[in-house]
């Protein structure tokens, strides 16, 4: 199974051209980096959700004025919160791109509920403009995007819970691999509202005090919000070194709607068939980026395939989940982000608000920052409701 | 379309229900009258399988549809060995996803229904009562039934992630979850689901060539021209 090393390389691999980003640290990816560096935490209560018998309004919020910067820019989608956010981060991210026509242009939108906020206040008969009732849709939202950013390619929505953004990720690597498109944006965005908050509140899975990934003490996830895009080019259309998009895969626990497999085994397929399609061993992984959500059996899971996958020799590895929340469908792509801020920096991330590691998770567990001895290849993985899993290899490539 | 094969193909909707095998057969009456009008907690397990599934009286209609139509497939994927199941991918693809289970949830928050506040999950449930571990993907179309599903499962095959897929498309619209939407954006259909089994050609009559049609029309296709290969 999978495809074979001159078959992989003999592909046009997708390559990283540039990545915007909002978040609980504000916008723009240097917000982002400014966390990483500091091991910084952007958690916090918001009062305006209090009183609600939510277990928590700690949650990674993007801050209310970068919220009012980005509508007073853009005044046609002011209660458009989920368009703003993503067409801020894909406008950072395309920054510098090679110019190709629009028809080689492409899109793929992660989401799990798009527009949360516009469909709460169509329910509660509450004012909503005509663009976000659109967004309640998430392939019109996706539509939109891909209209204000010149995109006549393909268009995709993938909607696959916790795992959306890297499946999104996938999809644009693939699509460019087939040579349906020469550059496809990549947007993951989610709103936290009280729709998720009672959610999650309702299945008891939230931290009152803030997640605490891969802790000892840990009791459950923070929720977060916020975009994240990638611009993915044909690996030629760049100049060297560049970041490519080498292996992927997914898999199914066929276990539990909810709760994760508790064996891992699941997460082990999804890891190995991303390895097998970078044609990388294990041991050529030199950092790994966790799932890491806070919650007691995520972490126990995650941490028990790492063992199966890597043995006792897990490469260093870290969970963000402190810094900005769990951002659910923006997760895979502002996580993978981060990961590729850190390789910009020279640096392995460490785990805001993780204290005392669980002796089941590994022990190349990072609580601070560390210089970086050798970046050449990272692993992004992350699992979901409906038994999902996936990973993602990230490759640096010279000439 | 190279060596890639529908398998298998069925279809179920207000109209009726049937697979490539059997044709497209009429709902009884008074279940189809009610089918009709979208009254779908008519719409029983038991109304077209003998088997038991367990949990279906708990899940959405998303969900419930989507397990329905890989049933009506009518393969026995319980004969299948371990490796080949962990090999076996689900495309699904959905233009109104989860709104019915949104809608109810916004009515009246509960764990129970919050868990089917995701598209994805018909394939969590697809996968719990059929053992696939292979490849995932669940995609978000505009409204009208498109390729891409099928184009996606083919790559899996040519690729090798998988050794077979199932494309799944399902929608199941609830009164309330259409007084969501903006009027003119009313989705076509207020329920209906279809599936396709793809594979590597193997010689089997049962197997048919990609056509250039959509996912929805491929089925409906099939299952209306029952010997079409």
């Amino acid at each position: 199974m999978g495809a074979s090393l001159e078959t992989a390389l003999s592909q046009p691999r997708a390559a990283v051209a540039g990545c915007g980003a909002i978040s609980a640290t504000g916008a723009g990816i240097g917000t982002l980096a400014d966390a990483l560096r500091d091991n910084r935490s952007a958690l916090r209560a918001r009062e305006a959700f209090a009183g609600k018998r939510y277990q928590t309004t700690v949650a990674g919020w993007v801050p209310e004025e970068t919220i009012a910067q980005l509508a007073a820019r853009d005044p046609e989608h002011a209660d458009a919160r989920a368009f703003l956010m993503a067409d801020a981060a894909l406008r950072e991210a395309a920054r510098n791109l090679p110019t190709v026509a629009a028809g080689r242009r492409a899109l793929v939108l992660s989401t799990t509920k798009a527009d949360i906020l516009a469909m709460e206040r169509v329910f509660h008969r509450q004012p909503c403009s005509r663009t976000a009732h659109r967004h309640i849709l998430p392939r019109l939202l996706a539509d939109d995007l891909a209209a204000a950013h010149q995109v006549r390619g393909p268009v995709q929505c993938v909607s696959a819970a916790c795992i959306s953004g890297l499946l999104a990720l996938q999809q644009g690597a693939s699509l460019i691999e087939r040579g349906a498109a020469d550059v496809v944006l990549v947007a993951g965005a989610d709103i936290v509202s009280h729709f998720v908050l009672a959610g999650f509140t309702s299945l008891k899975s939230l931290d009152p005090e803030g997640c605490r990934p891969f802790d000892k003490s840990r009791t459950g996830l923070s929720l977060g919000e916020g975009a994240g895009a990638v611009a993915l080019v044909r690996r030629d259309l760049l100049p060297s070194p560049v970041w490519t998009i080498a292996g992927w895969g997914s898999s199914n626990d066929a276990n539990h709607l909810t709760g994760p497999s508790r064996d891992g085994s699941g997460l082990v397929l999804a890891i190995n068939r991303a390895l097998q399609r970078a044609a990388v061993n294990a041991d050529g992984i030199d950092y790994l980026h966790a799932h890491g959500t806070g919650t007691l059996y995520n972490d126990n899971m995650e941490s028990l395939a790492l063992r199966a996958v890597f043995g006792e020799n897990v490469p260093p590895c870290s969970s963000s989940k402190g810094i900005f929340g769990h951002t659910l469908g923006a997760a895979g792509v502002l996580e993978t982000i981060l990961c590729l801020l850190a390789a910009q920096a020279n640096t392995l991330p460490g785990t805001p608000r993780l204290v005392e590691c669980d002796p089941v998770a590994p022990q190349s567990m990072l609580l601070q920052p560390q210089p970086a001895t050798r970046l050449r290849c990272m692993l992004k993985i992350n699992s979901g409701f409906a038994g999902a899993n996936a990973a993602l290899v990230l490759r640096k490539e010279q000439a | 379309m190279s060596d890639i094969v529908i398998k298998a193909a069925c279809w179920l909707g207000p109209q009726g229900f049937g697979n490539d095998q059997t044709g497209l057969r009429d709902w009884p009456t008074p279940l189809g009258e009610a089918l009709r009008r979208g009254e779908l907690e008519e719409l029983r397990w038991s109304e077209l399988f003998k088997s038991e599934a367990q949990r279906f009286a708990r899940m959405d209609w998303l969900s419930r549809l989507g397990l329905m139509a890989v049933e009506l497939l009518d393969v026995h994927f319980e004969a299948r060995e371990a490796k080949d199941l962990e090999q076996t991918g689900v495309c699904v693809e959905t233009a109104a996803g989860c709104l019915t289970s949104d809608a109810e949830f916004l009515r009246l928050p509960r764990p129970t229904v919050f868990s089917y506040t995701l598209p994805s999950t018909v394939i969590g449930e697809i996968c719990i009562r059929h053992r696939f571990k292979g490849p995932m993907l669940c995609l978000i179309s505009s409204g009208n039934s498109t390729r891409t599903a099928m184009d996606e499962a083919a790559a899996w095959l040519r690729d090798g992630s998988a050794k077979s897929c199932l494309c799944v498309s399902c929608e199941a619209v609830s009164p309330d979850a259409a007084a969501l939407l903006p009027p003119d954006l009313a989705l076509e259909n207020t329920w209906q689901a279809c599936a396709l089994l793809l594979g590597r050609k193997s010689g089997d009559p049962r197997e048919c060539a990609l056509g250039n049609d959509t996912l929805t029309e491929t089925c409906r296709h099939l299952c209306r021209a029952t010997r079409r290969c």
